[in-house]
């Protein structure tokens, strides 16, 4: 498991991070979200060893990590770069044997995944005379090549459209075993709900939430929708509920308990014809507003 | 899966830093360019000078052979070949093909005789092998031999201080060292700039970064690079041999010979010492045409030392060549032309690696500081200012 925990990092006078503890459990995809600025980048990047934290520590199986360990980490920064004017497989080679492979051991790798990528008639071009699209698996490619124990995508989806989106998931779903913890960051919420089992949530340096998506969707205040044949106006009347929003016959509301709600049901039908009544799905935007407001 | 581990990066880092540059068009057509250059250097002055032809003079007696044979002998074996004709008339015909000159019996002694102009070698050659001839001839009539005849007259010389090189020969090789330290430090000094600014402007030094201590980028840097120099000088060395070989000059080679080694121990602390500023002004950049201004510091330290050796007075060589960077450049060059005590550039070398040690830590301390600033062109003073990662 990896484990942050208390990172605080000083930019000059600015505070980037206060205070920052989370967990990525293995075999659970740990979405990390949060605005711009938020700083996420800074929190991956000291978890890389690229950037030092002011305070605080990261640790890898409860124990605090090191160099050698974190060589086997994959990581994509959220700048995208390798070389351009190199060919990808003597580039993937290189990065593989940074990473501890052997020569030999990297060079199989590389051409395994050179072909699960479907850039084997590639191998031999260089980075830049590829597409965006292929550079962008060279650039996944990379952060794999050899095996990470640990994998931390800055942004890995952005740029990418719905059909390289899914690509990528799968890759991530064959390459990626139990064991390793992954842990990424991205702004489209509708994709890190769609994929990710734990949410962190930062904002402004600061964890305001973390835990199971299901479990912080839970903990919300439920929310009604309400359609009748008429205005729904009187229900800004009643005691116990929120009205969020009334348009016409259409309103929003949300209740202490669903007691309250079945109550508000009855009137309703008492007033007219009810079109349509129940509990709104939380979507994970309305987590994410929730906890940065 | 948690077995591996890089032992060396440093030596990866290196490796790809040689590989690339093995495999660039541009790399290698420029040290061709070089070799060719040098080879042009060694070979052409020789082929112009050395023509090895005697020139041939045409005579029309017996006697006229002889003093060709004398001034012949004279000239050490191979200067002039005498070639028989009939008479003056033939000789002149001669004169139009391929005689240097024709020497024709005249009423009291010879005239030499030229198309346009007699060369002013051929002329003093042949006047003393005249004067020779006749001298011995007329000494044998009064009853003296030649020993007897030349008795007294001889001339040997003897030089309090001699240099081991003729003076406009010192010049040169002073020059010439100090030319490619310094070509070489700047070619591969701006070499190393380009590629770490590479790895900024393309980003790919985030990944690096994470994979490996930043102090073994740098050194894997530096080493690759200072390889490629000295395998670069030592291509071109090669090829000056063969050369020198091939053009009957190898005796340069002893005079140079004993200071090879001085050469490539200076030069190597030099460059290392050099090699940390430069990537430092590649890590200030954020991209290529950043180089321009980041390299200036680089390019003063080379080239104020660089114009200071080659025309300061001796003094001021002897002072340079104690200063670091400029002591690359001119220690090696005055050991070759002087007759420097041992301990002179004993002491040069150790003020060099201390200075080496200084750079190379200040050095890898910025580095580490300004490598991950991608965002716009740092200045030194800027640089010194940041904090730590």
């Amino acid at each position: 498991m990896l484990r942050v925990a208390g990172l605080t990092r000083r930019f000059g006078e600015q505070l980037a991070l206060d205070d920052v503890t989370f967990d990525v459990v293995p075999g659970r995809m740990t979405g990390f979200v949060g605005a711009n600025g938020a700083g996420k980048t800074t929190t991956m990047r000291i978890i890389l060893g690229v950037l030092a934290a002011s305070s605080g520590e990261v640790f890898w199986q409860d124990k605090p990590l090191t160099q050698a360990v974190r060589q086997d980490f994959g990581y994509m920064p959220e700048e995208r770069g390798l070389y351009p004017k190199m060919k990808i497989r003597d580039q993937l080679i290189f990065f593989g044997r940074l990473h501890g492979l052997a020569a030999g051991a990297a060079a199989e790798r590389v051409d395994k995944l050179i072909g699960r990528l479907g850039l084997a008639e590639r191998a031999t071009d260089v980075l830049e005379n590829l597409s965006l699209g292929n550079q962008q698996r060279v650039q996944i490619a990379a952060a794999l090549v050899h095996q990470p124990i640990a994998l931390v995508l800055d942004e890995p989806f952005s740029g990418l459209d719905p059909l390289a989106v899914d690509a990528m998931v799968d890759l991530l779903r064959e390459e990626v075993t139990p064991e390793v913890p992954v842990l990424f960051s991205s702004h489209q919420l509708d994709l890190v709900e769609r994929l990710c089992d734990d949410l962190v949530v930062l904002s402004r340096g600061k964890v305001v939430a973390a835990g199971p998506v299901s479990e912080l969707a839970a903990s919300q205040t439920p929310t009604y929708r309400l359609v009748v044949d008429g205005d729904a106006g009187w229900l800004r009347d009643l005691p116990g509920l929120r009205v969020r929003d009334v348009a016409g016959g259409t309103a929003l509301f949300d209740v202490e308990d669903d007691a309250v709600a079945q109550q508000i049901l009855q009137q309703a039908i008492g007033r007219g014809p009810v079109l349509e009544f129940g509990p709104e799905r939380v979507a994970l935007s309305d987590v994410f507003r929730e906890a940065t407001r | 899966m948690n077995d591996r581990t890089l032992d060396r990066p440093w030596m990866l880092i290196a490796e790809r830093e040689i590989t690339t540059k093995l495999r660039d068009k541009t790399f290698i057509g420029s040290t061709l360019v070089m070799l060719v250059v040098v080879l042009a250097a060694v070979i052409v002055p020789a082929l112009l000078s050395g023509n090895s032809e005697p020139d041939k003079i045409a005579v029309t007696s017996d006697a006229g052979a002889a003093v060709v044979a004398q001034a012949d002998a004279a000239a050490g074996g191979s200067g002039y070949e005498a070639v028989r004709v009939a008479d003056r008339a033939e000789a002149e015909k001669r004169l139009e093909t391929d005689a240097a000159a024709a020497l024709v019996p005249a009423a009291d002694g010879y005239v030499l005789i030229g198309k346009e102009k007699v060369d002013s070698g051929v002329e003093s050659g042949l006047r003393a092998a005249v004067a020779a001839v006749g001298m011995e001839q007329n000494a044998a009539k009064v009853g003296l031999t030649p020993e007897q005849l030349r008795a007294g007259t001889q001339v040997t010389q003897e030089l309090l201080e001699p240099g081991s090189l003729p003076a406009g020969v010192s010049d040169f090789v002073n020059l010439g060292m100090a030319l490619v330290f310094y070509m070489t430090a700047l070619g591969f000094g701006m070499m190393i700039a380009q590629s770490v600014v590479q790895e900024k402007e393309s980003r790919v030094v985030e990944i690096l970064a994470a994979s490996v201590p930043i102090r073994s980028l740098l050194w894997g840097k530096v080493i690759g690079n200072a390889t490629l120099a000295l395998g670069q000088i030592l291509v071109i060395a090669i090829g000056s041999v063969i050369g020198l070989t091939v053009t009957d000059q190898l005796d340069i080679l002893s005079v140079i010979g004993p200071v090879v080694g001085w050469f490539v121990v200076f030069f190597i602390l030099g460059f290392v010492a050099l090699a940390g500023l430069w990537a430092v002004a590649g890590s200030l950049a954020t991209r290529q045409e950043d180089l321009g201004s980041t390299t200036l510091p680089g390019q003063m330290i080379l080239m104020i030392p660089f114009f200071f050796s080659v025309f300061a007075g001796s003094t001021a060589k002897t002072v340079a060549s104690f200063v670091p960077i400029a002591s690359s450049m001119s220690m090696p060059g005055r050991m070759l032309t002087e007759d420097v005590p041992l301990w002179q550039p004993l002491a040069a070398i150790a003020i060099l690696i201390a200075t080496t040690v200084l750079i190379i830590r200040l050095g890898a301390r910025l580095y580490e500081r300004t490598l991950l600033q991608t965002g716009r062109r740092l200045g030194y003073r800027e640089a010194m200012a940041l904090e730590a990662r």
